[in-house]
């Protein structure tokens, strides 16, 4: 067992089992697809066992209790934890005399911090989002004698993600991210047979792959210039001085290209646009690969990159960079919220909203890889804390994003399901004559008959009928709004602030900063939009006002997160809202809880810096009056009489009511604006991709096949030929007769004979 | 490394030290008096009284099941692979069979215990998988002549198997080459037998009759060889060759003797062009008697070659490289070439099997001759043979491995033997619908034959190329890591051998894969569509195969620092 590089074996007795998050999921994905074959259709695999969603959920919470402990043990402090456990595969190296040098190939466990935030976003969201699936998947008859294979794709996932989060180098991330990625193409094309879905299955791994590509450039070029794709070295002070004294600038073009494979991975301009198609992949899927996990990896590898960012000998190096992650962010941010203004599919909505709230992280992260890379803040006490609150900013949007968008999905596919099951109810009572009805459209299914589980324009005035679940949405909608102390808000404004900050420092992020001030109020507009235009108002057709409540394994989950969004409070007095890379102290380590809530809540509305106690005001003004305000008056209105709904959502419902009432206003003109028809083609960007492939990729993909079949195919035919009759002629000599034998043995002897004596 | 302990027959240290082959013939007699044991009766002489001895007459419902050898042979062969295991444990004390004026006979030690390893591992599988192939016809007291006789006949084979065994671990533990060669002669008799055991043939048959023809010459002309050495230097004590052969190995008498003895070991690991029986014989034996050919015996021929070329004709004891580098480098090119062309375009599996075992044989041959040239380089002959160690543990874990992956190839091929011939490629069509399992596992196996990671066939043979270059390259290895330049002129020229394993396994891929694409894409053989005879034994054996071959490839630290301990032990002068 060789330790890789200088990494320290924390004496921690958690640490030894931390394999087992990963590799609990990673072997539990062979054997439900094996039993799952051995005993498809067995009432007991499908009813106790619901085809293996149980032993999912099983290894699933025990990968969360073994995360729980891991971070329990790592709470007090993370400076300078990087635990590595070796695994090695190839230790042919030792059989080496020294001259060349070794091959290992370890695996190694590395906690920081950053870990730890993610493992416990991780672990947590795919335990809640395998028990909703049990609710989602298995209720659908379409998914019948096939969510085995559901649930074996779905902890392979979890295990790359986790995985990823919790390795300890560049490499094993880059081969996680890749295992999240196959699954990511199997999930989304779960339901493979429907055409739409297997484009979009295709789409997504494609784009995904077209960062991955520059994701693995970038760690070539990482590789060259240390040596090695460890953390414990690429992250060692002493190695950076050493590249950064030869080539900077090539390390911030190594860092560059992995940010792109980030792009890729967490959906942003310009490769934004595999996100809205894959919400063809189930809502489960939706929840966990697209809100909760996988976009999240592109961030966690942009938070990664900090020791080079922060450290003191890159200062000022690395500030392009910085702006153009923060810059990417911005545009998507605002791009991405505008399309999301006229998606009429629930799913959309949110897919859109994802890649905006990714990029307001981006954007977060950004600044403040700027400020630590400008700041000298290893020595001066106030710049290091602008840098662990710019940082600890970003990250906890995550947080925050990650449970708020996973409850929104799954909120989201709750309403689909029960639409979907209510359009069902009515549909056999039309066609009760008809004797027999083929029952098979899935939940995410677009029906022959043209209606539209998901499609908006089919609900209304659910608040009614699913109260916990138009709780679970109004809280996740708030959560991502900003609405002051709900979720999101805690993050956002610090994004928002930094982003200020920064931009008076550096005139170039006011473009970002203006941006991610502006996207406040979309939000605001589209999350309201879409609340409204589902919850509230009355039935549009039919089928809404047929929805009944949903079933308990959906329940559990939009419950839990609820509970988390409403109480993020508790998190940021937790020391959620400073974290950085250096911090000897971990979580409540500071203050009392009630301490850091106080804290939390002055400096969140008691600004002493006027600029900022200014800014926070203009942007909860933007974002929670200003853009709500918008769209109440546009969406909603009053219940169908006799409705009622809960006590906490009625004022709301009234508020709307009374808005829409008085201030509602005709927007056909601005309805069929060109802008408007732009971003429902969501500005033509897959138009434009779609031909740019037809035109070069599909013109070069031609050409090589013609050169493969005739030129390549042609050579290897020739070869394979010319080696059977090569082979024909040997096979020749082999004739059967024992004498012919004995005359071959006898010439080798001679030939024998005469090579030694040659040398004699 | 601890010092020898001499031991002489039947004294004290005996059982312990041959505790394997001792099982081994316990196990033997059982074979042979169970399955006579009945109500047979003797008449005590001069008197009418007679008395139940046991012996013959109408035979038990036990001892008459023919699947009662059957299980005795697997039993005693698995005690004897276990046995062997647990002496790796404690690490392997050196003991010497001596006689008693102190001549050593036979020398236990890491080197002999891993290839005890590789025969009682594959004879166990063979035996344990034959168990489906020889149908019970009948069982009990009174039975037909036919069928006592089928059942008399399936103990021979376990008998055989067992005399098989016991003639290889001869072969390793051997310290004199007269020794060596009773064991190989015991082996390679039981073998010829075992080829022609599969009468329902009629290439079975004629294969084993071929097999001893074509054996017995190569024993012969290995025999003479050896009948020379004994007249040149007087005794067949390794030692003593060795030590005659540093004063004047460049004498033509030794050199032709030596030759002679390579043509007979050469037969044994199917080397070109004394490989021609090979391909008959494999695809006329049952197919587990093949795999045994191609694993045990193979390994049991190679015991003879590092033996003489490396112990009595050593590396280091001529100045310039050794005599037979030439020769060996040929050999090997030759060999490997040879084999993989003709595999290419073999249409019967086992043919096809045959071939590809005759490439790796070239491999191996290879690295025999890498060690020969590891004090080539001036600078490398102080390294105190590490590299040639890194040669050898690369070629031993390669010769243990492929039990896993070849024998288990052959066990697969059983399966459909029994279903009716596995004589086309044809006949593999549609596998993977009548039976996932068995087509995946002949995949996998076909592939780490292949040497594709992260299988155990990819490690072996990564680690051989790489003990080559590494040979080839010597000191200028280092260098060349701190910025130096060479060119290939510079390296020494066993360098090409490796590039020609590279060459070969590139054109190995080619029929390898093609058995997956008959499996996975082609149709079954007419009438041959349904499931495959049933029988748990042989599928069992198979997923050993199997299991070994993928944890030996993701795992190997374990068993390669085995092998090191045996590499470091053939040659004591190397520490």
């Amino acid at each position: 067992m060789a330790g890789t590089g200088s990494s320290t074996i924390v004496d921690s007795d958690m640490m030894q089992f931390a394999p087992l998050i990963i590799l609990l999921p990673m072997l539990a994905f062979p054997v439900i697809l094996f039993l799952g074959r051995v005993f498809n259709r067995n009432p007991f695999w499908k009813d106790t066992m619901k085809e293996g969603g149980i032993i999912a959920l099983v290894v699933m919470a025990a990968s969360l209790i073994v995360s729980l402990l891991v971070i329990k043990d790592h709470l007090g402090g993370f400076a300078g934890i990087k635990d590595s456990i070796d695994f090695l595969w190839l230790n042919s190296a030792v059989y080496d005399g020294g001259s060349l040098e070794p091959i290992t190939f370890g695996f190694g466990i590395y906690i920081d911090h950053i870990t730890v935030m993610l493992l416990f976003i991780a672990s947590f969201l795919c335990l809640l989002i395998n028990i909703f699936s049990i609710g989602y998947m298995n209720t659908d008859p379409i998914n019948d004698n096939r969510n085995h294979r559901f649930y074996a794709e779905f902890v392979l996932f979890c295990s790359g993600m986790l995985g990823m989060v919790l390795a300890d180098s560049f490499l094993w991330l880059f081969i996680f991210w890749e295992i999240m990625g196959l699954c990511s193409y199997l999930l989304i094309g779960f339901y493979y047979e429907k055409p739409s879905a297997a484009y979009a299955a295709k789409k997504a791994f494609l784009t995904t792959r077209v960062g991955d590509v520059f994701l693995m450039i970038g760690l070539v070029m990482m590789w060259d210039l240390f040596g090695s794709l460890d953390y414990s070295v690429v992250f060692d002070e002493a190695n950076i001085a050493a590249v950064a004294a030869e080539s900077s600038g090539t390390l911030q073009w190594a860092l560059g290209m992995m940010f792109i494979g980030a792009v890729g991975k967490s959906a942003q301009f310009p490769l934004h646009v595999w996100l809205p198609d894959a919400m063809e992949g189930p809502t489960p899927v939706s929840a966990l690969i697209h809100a909760a996990t996988m976009v999240n990896a592109g961030l966690y590898l942009v938070a990664r990159m900090f020791p080079f960012f922060g450290s003191e000998y890159l200062q000022n190096d690395l500030v392009d960079l910085a702006f153009i992650i923060a810059l990417i962010g911005g545009i998507t941010a605002v791009m991405a919220a505008a399309i999301a203004f006229v998606q009429h599919d629930l799913k959309k909505v949110l897919a859109y909203s994802t890649m905006s709230q990714l990029a307001y992280i981006f954007t977060g992260l950004g600044c403040a890889m700027f400020l630590a890379n400008t700041l000298d803040w290893h020595n001066d006490d106030d710049a290091h804390y602008i840098v662990i609150i710019a940082f600890g900013a970003a990250l906890f949007h995550l947080f925050n994003h990650a449970m708020a968008k996973g409850m929104l999905f799954m909120a989201s596919g709750s309403v689909i399901h029960e639409v979907h099951h209510a359009h069902h109810h009515l549909h056999h009572h039309d066609h009760h004559d008809e004797g027999h009805h083929d029952d098979h459209h899935g939940h995410d299914d677009h029906h022959d008959d043209d209606f539209d589980a998901q499609s908006m324009e089919n609900m209304g005035g659910l608040a009614s009928k699913m109260p916990l679940t138009a709780t679970a949405m109004l809280v996740g909608s708030a959560s991502i709004m900003g609405l002051p102390f709900i979720g999101g808000f805690w993050s956002k404004e610090g994004i928002i602030a930094n982003a200020w900050r920064v931009a008076l420092e550096d005139p170039r992020f006011f473009l970002p900063a203006i941006c991610v001030l502006i996207g406040a109020g979309m939000t605001g507009f589209y999350m309201s939009r879409m609340w409204l235009k589902t919850f509230a108002g009355k039935p549009k057709t039919e089928v809404a006002a047929h929805v009944g409540p949903t079933n308990t394994w959906i329940k559990i989950p939009l419950f839990v997160l609820t509970f988390v969004s409403l109480s993020a409070v508790l998190f940021a007095g937790m020391g959620f809202t400073h974290w950085a890379p250096d911090s000897e102290y971990g979580l409540m380590s500071e203050k009392s809880l009630i301490d850091g809530i106080v804290y939390e809540i002055n400096h969140a509305f008691a600004n002493s810096d006027t600029f900022f106690f200014i800014l926070t005001y203009i942007a909860i003004a933007i974002g929670a009056i200003l853009g709500p305000g918008i769209a109440l008056s546009l969406y909603g209105g009053e219940l169908a009489s006799g409705e009622k709904v809960k006590p906490w959502m009625k004022p709301i419902i009234r508020l709307n009511a009374w808005v829409f009432d008085r201030f509602n206003f005709d927007n056909q003109s601005v309805a069929n604006s060109g802008l408007s028809k732009a971003l429902e083609n969501r500005l033509y960007f897959d138009h434009y991709y779609d031909m740019a492939m037809l035109k070069l990729v599909a013109g070069f993909s031609d050409k090589s096949a013609e050169t493969d079949k005739n030129v390549v195919d042609g050579v290897i035919k020739k070869i394979e030929s010319g080696s059977q009759s090569i082979s024909k002629v040997v096979r020749s000599l082999t004739t059967g007769s024992a004498r012919d034998y004995i005359l071959m043995v006898s010439v080798g002897a001679l030939a024998i004979f005469f090579l030694l004596w040659g040398v004699a | 490394m601890s010092t020898v302990s001499n031991v002489e027959p039947f004294k004290d240290g005996f059982i312990e030290a041959l505790c394997p082959e001792l099982i081994l013939f316990a196990g033997l007699i059982l074979l042979i008096i169970v399955p006579n044991l009945g109500k047979g009766t003797v008449r005590i002489p001069g008197t009418q009284k007679r008395v139940m001895w046991l012996l013959g007459g109408d035979r038990f419902k036990l001892t008459s099941n023919p699947r009662l050898p059957a299980w005795i042979a697997t039993v005693t062969l698995g005690a004897a692979f276990v046995q062997t295991i647990l002496s790796f444990q404690d690490g392997v004390d050196r003991t010497a069979i001596v006689t008693a004026s102190g001549k050593q006979l036979m020398l236990v030690n890491g080197f002999s215990r891993v290839f005890e390893l590789i025969f009682f591992g594959a004879l166990t599988l063979a035996a344990f998988a034959s168990m489906n192939r020889l149908e019970v016809r009948g069982v009990g007291p009174k039975l037909s002549t036919d069928d006592l006789y089928n059942n008399r006949r399936q103990a021979d084979f376990y008998i055989l198997m067992l005399t098989c065994g016991l003639g290889m671990s001869v072969v390793a533990l051997a310290q004199d080459l007269f020794v060596l060669f009773i064991g190989l002669e015991l082996a390679s008799f039981s073998t010829y037998v075992l080829v022609a055991f599969y009468k329902e043939t009629e290439a079975g048959t004629e294969a084993g009759m071929k097999y001893f023809i074509v054996g017995s010459v190569a024993s012969g002309v290995g025999l003479y060889g050896l009948s020379m050495l004994y007249l040149w230097a007087g005794s067949l004590q390794f030692d003593a060759l060795a030590s005659q052969f540093i004063i004047n190995g460049t004498d033509p008498l030794p050199l032709i003797a030596m030759g002679f003895v390579i043509v007979g070991f050469g037969f044994k690991v199917s080397a070109a062009p004394f490989h021609f029986a090979a391909p008959d014989a494999y695809a006329g034996a049952s197919s587990p008697i093949a795999g045994i050919l191609a694993t045990a015996s193979k390994a049991m021929g190679i015991i003879g070659l590092l033996r003489m070329l490396l112990i009595v004709a050593a590396p280091e004891a001529s100045e310039d490289g050794t005599v037979w580098l030439t020769l060996l480098g040929v050999l090997a090119l030759v060999t490997m070439t040879w084999g993989n062309i003709a595999a290419l375009g073999s249409t019967n599996p086992k043919r096809m099997l045959a071939y590809s075992s005759v490439a790796h044989a070239g491999y191996m041959l290879a690295a025999i001759t890498a060690i020969g040239a590891w004090n080539w380089d001036d600078s490398l002959a102080g390294d105190g043979g590490e590299s040639a160690v890194a040669v050898l543990t690369a070629l031993i874990f390669h010769l243990v491995v492929l039990v896993a992956f070849k024998l288990g190839a052959f066990l697969v091929l059983s399966i459909l033997e029994s279903d009716g011939d596995a004589s086309r490629l044809s006949s593999l069509g549609g596998l993977a619908k009548r039976e996932p399992f068995l087509a995946v596992a002949m995949f996998i196996f076909m592939i780490s034959l292949a040497g594709v990671p992260p299988l155990a066939g990819f490690v072996s043979k990564l680690l051989v190329i790489m003990g080559i270059v590494k040979v080839a390259v010597g000191q200028m290895g280092a260098e060349i890591m701190a910025g130096g330049d060479f060119g290939l002129g510079d390296v020494h020229w066993v360098w090409w051998l490796a590039f020609a394993m590279v060459i070969n396994s590139a054109i190995s891929m080619y029929y390898y894969l093609r058995i997956g694409i008959v499996m996975f894409f082609d149709e079954a053989e007419e009438g041959r569509t349904g499931p495959l005879p049933r029988g748990w034994q042989v599928r069992f054996a198979v997923l050993a195969c199997l299991m070994a071959t993928l944890f030996m490839g993701v795992a190997s630290d374990k068993l390669l620092e085995i092998c090191e301990v045996a590499a470091q032990s053939l040659n004591y002068g190397w520490n």
